[in-house]
């Protein structure tokens, strides 16, 4: 009886130490985690913000599920949240830097042909303006609408340039295709020949009837 | 490969403007139809001194630059 009084209490100190040390070895290994999860995180979001925005979400709820386990005390939770983040964080960077390797090339073909498309439409105009007659396609008006949206893909043309040499590809190839597509309008509009690339996608048939 | 897709990458957004010469055609008929004025002809033949010697010979099939 005086034995187990003389041991009950040593038990317990032991148990409860024996408790605090395991929980603070995973407050430990989810401190690292969360560590790493985070570095990981600050290292590619940028690009992974920039060129798929729609996926940068799911990382920072993740990032801040685990946070509140942590607060919570939940370690083990926040351990096995923040644990899986870097190696998602991994597949999201390969698929930002493959995006934009993407857009690249679509600007590359861009700047290669929009200046071509641009170029023969200021021929064009130009020689126009030099007739004395419009060909039977054209009015006065039309020729001076298409002088106007000739001025406006020019200007934008530039913009884009601009937004590309500033590394804001997305908004660059967002104004090439405004570009294109005015460009496009505007060779049509003269009776031109509009580039296979630059020409708009045919409309999906109709579903048969019956 | 890649020279060759890089090629018809480059052909897709060839904006050059062409006719193909029909018989009966002139220089100065071809600028009509183009531009509505046929005097402006000369700007056809210098797009096409590549091809073209004389402004008066031309020959059917032939492929012209319109600027």
């Amino acid at each position: 009886m005086t034995a187990k009084r003389f041991w009950l209490p040593i038990l317990l100190v032991v148990f409860g130490l024996f408790v605090v040390s395991c929980g603070s070895g995973n407050k430990e290994a989810a401190t690292a985690a969360m560590k790493a999860a985070q570095d990981s995180w600050n290292a590619a979001k940028g690009e992974v913000v920039k060129y798929i925005p729609d996926q940068a979400k799911g990382v920072d709820d993740a990032i801040k599920g685990a946070k509140e386990n942590f607060d919570k005390g939940n370690f083990d939770a926040a351990l096995e949240t923040a644990k899986v983040i870097p190696d998602r964080v991994k597949a999201l960077a390969a698929a930002a830097s493959a995006k934009k390797a993407e857009l690249a090339k679509s600007w590359e073909e861009m700047s290669g042909g929009l200046p071509k498309m641009l170029e023969a439409i200021k021929s064009r105009l130009d020689i126009l303006s030099q007739s004395k007659k419009l060909p039977a396609n054209l009015d006065k008006a039309k020729l001076e609408g298409a002088k106007g949206g000739y001025e406006e893909a020019a200007k934008m043309w530039e913009d884009a340039k601009a937004a590309f040499a500033g590394g804001n590809l997305t908004d660059a190839l967002a104004k090439g295709k405004t570009v294109k597509e005015k460009a496009a309008a505007v060779m049509t509009a003269l009776g031109m020949e509009v580039p296979a690339a630059a020409a708009p996608a045919p409309a999906p048939a109709a579903a048969p009837k019956g | 490969m890649a020279e060759e897709e890089k090629k018809q990458g480059a052909d897709a957004w060839d904006a050059t403007q062409w006719h193909v010469v029909e018989k009966g055609e002139t220089l100065s008929k071809i600028s009509k139809k183009y531009y509505g004025d046929p005097n402006l002809y000369m700007k056809i033949f210098e797009a096409n001194k590549d091809v073209l010697k004389n402004p008066d010979l031309i020959k059917i099939g032939q492929k012209l630059r319109i600027p």
